[in-house]
């Protein structure tokens, strides 16, 4: 059983609360659901929707066609009725008056009537968030005007719903990190928001600094003085950035750094989606330093791989980039809550305050003065390279490569980050095996034993170049000639990748 | 000052040119750094920070903690690095190329923040060590091999500057006064809040139509001015030749809430006096 439903409607009417007072019902129910989020740059106005994916079975993506669509505006049956399915079901506004601000409570209560749920979970959710009688009525309103047209009996699964960005704040909290610098920048402010929130609480501290050159040039300052840090950006913040992250390598001061891409150049698509930065985040900064360089596809992994991007930076004084995108960040996944064993960040190199101490951007000698002395300025260049070989030694002990699907498939599908959750939805009935790749820097030597076991490779990315496909290329000497790209800032819907894979997997 | 080795004191060899006034701000910057510590104040909790150009070879010659940032970055480096640990005391040193072109936005948001560190800008004019460029507070037809025909604006006033973006300390020394300068820089480093020292100083090899200006110098009386008076005794030197006074000494002080006093984090760190990494989680 899978349904795809779409809510659609102005920004400002509310459509979000929909998606979550249903979401929050179904998970409760013990359904897995995902939400998709598409909303341009505006705050009033303009055509926002969510796809909603309810199934009995774990989903990590939307699909193409619809079983019902939820309208609030005009535009939204204008530009989605085509998807429908022919026995979809359509709620529009028009039956409920005088409802104000609560016309939405109104279509979710409608909605949880079709879905075939019980009036009292729907009363309940409602009451918990907005005790009114006003939002109470309408909830109950909504829930009259429909039939049942499902009917979604309780399942067992004890789901948790949570979007990327909120599960990457939990990993900063595991991490029991001081500081997060950031300016505000679509999509990375989510985090930003998370842990403003969370601040007091947990004894750490947000600050939002007048520009991203300040944001990271406060980070490398605080960083030095002994705190655990992380800056978190999208990909223009990220380039004002680099100049900065170039002195880290210099310097070896602890840094994390967020960066959630959209689509570019310049300013591009802000609030959709990309994979187009996966080359500035592993190149990003003049000079040679090493750097690591990891994408988490689903909300767990984030929150995991950022504690590792903790670890690993204070362990090494090296720059760890988590690379994540907009559809990561902001869609809702529903997965199992694990136990989380979050590894300990111990600062144990000496801090001002307790020694005398130096970080010099220049190239500096044992005495930690500058020097233009060419034995020292090779041999300290060596270090560097040295460094980024026990680094890889170290990432051995975590998941740098992730394989779903059918083990044993000679078809082999790659990918990385937030187009995890389609493929592995595509491929759920197809002869095929998917390679995540979790670290791009380092990248695993598995990657090469695991492509020449498979008769055919598929290239699946969020950008126009295929830019996983180039670093792969340069680290195994194979060429992945079958390439699925998609840069359109929208995601994959898996039904039409699953399509796209088949078309390729048949031309082989 | 006795000859006598200082703590801060270190042994690298100083690659300044013979008789550049950045000796004498050297002299002035230890001579109060020894003072607060004659005081009580600990060398260990000191904390330099510099940007790049003939000043930031500072960091070489004192040994404090500090970083070298990048050209124009040293305070918001040292904005992040009081963040990272409110109870050190943070000295930030630039050069007028490097804090009043590249790093501008900082300035003027360093006042707005109001954390308790201390600026001390060596203002030579021109950027010397990239060979006598001119810089934002360079004099009105300067001349150099960048600009042949002449710089054709009037300088930048770091001072009016200063004032408008709310710092809470504004002053101006000479380099060639190291006694005076240590006075100023002490007062400076003792002020809670931002506080700014312009120190003028000469450049003995490119800009120097601006040397030998001691005599056009006057130390302002100390006392308690608004802003607005503040402000017109900053209007009387212009950094442009001519034969307007050079008026030194602190032109304006306040007090006002820093910023690790109204950050309740911050505050709780220096109530403790403990960093982020003794903080029990």
């Amino acid at each position: 059983m899978r349904l795809n439903i779409l809510i659609g409607g102005e920004a400002g009417q509310g459509i979000n609360k929909i998606s979550e007072i249903v979401s929050e019902i179904l998970i409760d129910r013990g359904y897995y659901v995902f939400n998709y989020r598409d909303y341009p740059s505006l705050i009033r106005g303009g055509h926002n929707f969510n796809v909603l994916s309810i199934s009995d079975k774990p989903i990590f993506s939307t699909e193409s066609k619809l079983d019902g669509i939820v309208s609030m505006d005009r535009l939204t049956l204008i530009k989605h009725k085509k998807f429908l399915k022919k026995e979809g079901f359509i709620i529009e506004p028009g039956k409920f008056v005088n409802l104000g601000i609560n016309l939405n409570i109104a279509l979710a209560g409608a909605l949880i009537r079709i879905l075939g749920i019980e009036r009292n979970f729907l009363m309940k959710r409602v009451k918990d968030e907005f005790n009114n009688k006003k939002s109470l009525n309408a909830a109950e309103k909504g829930f009259e005007s429909e039939k049942f047209k499902y009917s979604l009996k309780k399942l067992k699964n004890k789901l948790i719903l949570k979007n990327g960005s909120e599960s990457l704040s939990l990993g900063f909290i595991d991490s029991k990190a001081d500081l997060y610098f950031a300016y505000p920048m679509t999509p990375a402010t989510p985090v930003m928001h998370f842990l403003a929130e969370k601040q007091l609480e947990n004894d750490f501290m947000v600050f939002q600094p007048e520009n991203e050159i300040a944001v990271v040039n406060a980070a490398l300052g605080a960083s030095f003085s002994g705190a655990r840090v992380m800056v978190g950006t999208s990909g223009g913040g990220y380039d004002l950035m680099t100049e900065t992250l170039s002195m880290q390598g210099m310097t070896e001061i602890p840094l994390v750094v967020y960066l959630a891409s959209r689509p570019g150049p310049g300013t591009g698509v802000p609030t959709y989606t990309s994979q187009g930065d996966l080359d500035i985040a592993l190149r990003g900064g003049h000079g040679e330093f090493p750097r690591i360089v990891i994408a988490p596809g689903t909300p767990l992994q984030a929150r995991q791989k950022i504690n590792e991007a903790f670890y690993l930076s204070e362990k090494f004084g090296i720059l760890s980039v988590v690379l994540s995108d907009k559809h990561l960040g902001e869609s809702d996944f529903s997965f199992f809550p694990e136990k989380i064993n979050p590894l300990k960040i111990k600062v144990k190199r000496k801090v001002p305050g307790e020694a005398i101490v130096k970080a010099i951007s220049y190239e500096s000698n044992s005495l930690n003065a500058t020097t233009e002395d060419a034995k020292v300025t090779k041999e300290n260049a060596d270090k560097r390279l040295l460094k980024y070989e026990s680094i890889k030694k170290e990432i051995e002990k975590f998941e740098s490569i992730k394989i779903y699907g059918k083990k044993n498939s000679k078809n082999l599908i790659i990918g990385w980050g937030s187009t995890t959750g389609a493929i592995i939805d595509a491929i759920s009935n197809l002869d095929a095996k998917f390679l995540q790749i979790l670290y791009l820097k380092p990248l695993s030597n598995e990657i090469r034993t695991e492509m020449q076991k498979a008769k055919n490779l598929i290239l699946v990315e969020n950008n126009l170049t295929g830019q996983l496909g180039r670093i792969i290329r340069e680290k195994t000497g194979i060429k992945i000639k079958n390439r699925i790209l998609k840069y359109d800032g929208r995601p994959f819907e898996s039904d039409l990748l699953k399509k796209e894979i088949e078309k390729c997997l048949k031309k082989n | 000052m006795s000859e006598k080795k200082l703590r801060v004191d270190t042994a690298n060899p100083i690659t300044w040119c013979p008789g550049c006034t950045n000796f004498e701000i050297l002299k002035s910057v230890k001579l109060a750094i020894n003072n607060s510590i004659k005081k009580g104040e600990k060398l260990t909790n000191f904390a330099m920070v510099t940007g790049i150009g003939c000043h930031g070879k500072i960091i070489d010659y004192m040994n404090i903690s500090g970083i070298c940032s990048l050209h124009g970055r040293p305070l918001p480096t040292a904005l992040g690095m009081k963040i990272g640990n409110p109870n050190l005391k943070v000295l930030v040193f630039e050069g007028d190329g490097d804090v009043y072109a590249e790093g501008i936005s900082h300035f003027i948001h360093a006042g707005k923040f109001n954390s308790d560190i201390t600026l001390l800008v060596h203002d030579n004019q021109s950027f010397s060590l990239t060979t006598g460029q001119s810089t934002p507070t360079s004099q009105k037809g300067y001349k150099s091999k960048a600009e042949p025909l002449g710089k054709f604006e009037s300088p930048l006033n770091p001072i009016k500057l200063a004032l408008a973006s709310n710092a809470t300390f504004v002053a101006r020394t000479n380099a060639r006064n190291f006694e005076f300068t240590a006075e100023i820089i002490e007062k400076a480093i003792k002020h809670k809040g931002f506080s700014f020292v312009e120190i003028i100083q000469d450049c003995i090899v490119f800009n120097k139509d601006i040397n030998n200006r001691d005599k056009k110098m006057y130390k302002l009386p100390n006392k308690k001015r608004t802003k607005l008076e503040a402000m017109k005794l900053a209007e009387i030197y212009d950094y442009n030749l001519g034969k307007a006074k050079i008026p030194l000494g602190i032109f304006y002080e306040e007090k006002r809430k820093t910023l690790e006093e109204l950050w309740p984090q911050l505050h709780n760190l220096q109530k403790k006096k403990i960093n982020w990494k003794q903080m029990k989680k």
